[in-house]
């Protein structure tokens, strides 16, 4: 297997006349957590959904655990692997809470049975309790007991905090970490909460209009980004051309914003050259990297 | 497990089967012992239509076959996990349909079973040997409709399944009657007129027929299943 267990190389899918993913160059590496980041309509369960086999790509290829992902019956033993909490939040309807942990276990050999059984008095799931009688928290609950109990190699999360309330998030996002540090597990998560994936993932990837538009290390991505505030002594002096690395630049009166995405030395050094300025350079945000790339693309 | 998830789809749908059998029961049980056209009225005519509801009833809840479109509520929201486990979609078809079918044909078992213990007229004019024919061949016969009702729950939901089954059924039925065919594409008439207690031989090219028929339909079906996308 390569460093990376999930891998796409120029993915493409599209729904009659929408293109969901528009090559598609996504790498998630082994023992990482990966916050997988885009507007809605992005492509991100999309993504998602095709690396399970539950759909087809048009053209492109995907590797799961360096294992080809072409159809839904060639990716049984991918799936076998995986730990999986849907979009949706859907489980049987006719089914209790130790029925639907009976009936998922026996699928998977690594099935731990410690993890469900802390999990299911973590989360304060009553055994008994049918599943429509639950509330949408307490079905994302269990539905992610039931992927973190498989013993899995790689969690796939779409919005897993979706529904949950600030503490049973904060108690999600603290198992996540402990279950990558304890297991080695891979944990590749979609979220529109920028925040939460700032606090844990140690990768991530924003995609936008089915294309990856920004993937990296967070601490790097952290360390290359800088907002640049610059301010004019008398009047705007903007340079004819700016040194390269400049995502955006914005203007308010006597002050120039600018975020720099690489080479914020030269950019400073550049603006420090105007006579009369001032430079201050302050750390950016996920959210801010996110908005910007999004806004821009 | 999957049997297990079966079971639970479809356990009061069987008890609505079984209570469909009554029917059949009760209208029997009303012939006095001399009888014996009013029999042979029900075994044409009534006992295909319950075994048409029994078919429809049970071959729907749950098989993991619709359209995400159609997929938003009920049994049919929880496909995504179904299809995350590391099940191939054959096997969830063949589990799903195979329960459906071994509980069609159980109810029609007991149906039988039911009718020789309760009507004396019936126990007069068979032999067992018979009733257990008549049984079978309403098993092999019923097979083409309860697959019929598997391939339209490929693409269509709990309720236009029911219909579409029906409208297939009927449409069957009156090209087989009506048309040049050759006789043994006319399983209605073998699960009636043509079936073991009425003209006390077994139909076996009507039996081999819906057989190969159920086959065709079956596998339609799950082509339908493996080309699917959620």
């Amino acid at each position: 297997m390569t460093d990376f267990i999930v891998e796409t190389s120029q993915l493409c899918k599209s729904f009659k006349s929408k293109e969901a993913l528009r090559g598609l160059d996504l790498r998630v590496p082994v023992g990482s957590i990966f916050g997988f980041l885009g507007r809605n309509g992005a492509g991100k369960t999309t993504t998602i959904k095709t690396l399970l086999g539950l759909l087809r790509s048009d053209s492109g290829s995907a590797q799961v655990f360096g294992i080809p992902v072409t159809d839904a019956d060639s990716t049984v033993g991918i799936r076998r692997r995986i730990g999986f909490v849907a979009e949706d939040k859907e489980l049987y309807p006719y089914m209790t809470v130790k029925q639907i942990i009976r009936y998922t276990r026996p699928f998977f050999p690594q099935w731990r049975d410690d993890l469900a059984q802390r999990y299911l008095q973590m989360f304060e799931l009553p055994p008994e309790g049918k599943i429509p009688n639950l509330s949408k928290g307490m079905r994302s609950k269990l539905m992610l007991l039931l992927a973190i109990s498989r013993g899995a190699e790689l969690l796939i999360l779409d919005e897993p905090t979706d529904g949950l309330d600030p503490t049973a998030i904060e108690e999600v996002l603290r198992e996540l970490v402990s279950i990558a540090a304890s297991s080695g597990a891979t944990i590749f998560f979609s979220s529109h909460q920028l925040a939460e994936v700032e606090r844990i993932a140690d990768q991530v990837g924003i995609i936008d209009q089915g294309r990856m538009i920004v993937s990296g290390s967070l601490d790097d991505m952290k360390a290359r980004y800088q907002r640049l505030q610059v301010v004019f002594a008398d009047r705007v002096e903007m340079p004819a051309r700016w040194a390269d690395g400049i995502a955006s630049v914005r203007q308010d009166g006597r002050m120039v914003s600018i975020l720099a995405s690489h080479n914020a030395d030269a950019i400073v050094e550049q603006a420090e050259s105007i006579p009369g300025t001032t430079v201050e350079r302050f750390p950016v945000t996920l959210k801010e990297i996110f908005l910007e790339h999004v806004r821009s693309n | 497990m999957l049997w297990y998830k079966g079971w639970l789809e479809t356990r009061f749908r069987l008890l609505f089967a079984l209570g469909c059998t009554g029917l059949v029961l009760f209208q029997l049980h009303l012939i006095p012992p001399d009888g014996k056209s009013k029999i042979f009225g029900i075994l044409e005519n009534l006992t295909p239509i319950i075994l048409l509801m029994i078919c429809a009833m049970l071959s729907g809840a749950g098989i993991v076959t619709q359209a995400p479109f159609q997929a938003k509520k009920g049994l049919q929201a929880s496909t995504i996990f179904t299809l995350s486990l590391p099940v191939s979609r054959l096997r969830l078809l063949a589990v799903r349909a195979g329960l459906g079918w071994l509980e069609a044909a159980g109810a029609i078992g007991a149906l039988c079973c039911a009718m020789w213990l309760i009507s004396p007229a019936l126990r007069m004019m068979t032999t067992p040997v018979e009733m257990l024919e008549y049984a079978g061949t309403l098993i092999a016969c019923a097979s083409a409709i309860y697959f019929l009702s598997v391939l339209l729950a490929t693409f269509l939901d709990d309720v236009w399944r029911i219909w579409g089954t029906m409208i297939g059924v009927a449409a069957f039925w009156w090209i087989s009657s009506h048309t040049p065919l050759p006789a043994f594409t006319n399983i209605f008439r073998a699960m009636g007129k043509s079936s073991p207690l009425i003209a006390h031989t077994t139909p076996w090219n009507a039996i081999a027929f819906s057989v190969a028929l159920s086959a065709i339909l079956l596998f339609a079906a799950l082509r339908v299943v493996q080309a699917r996308e959620y």
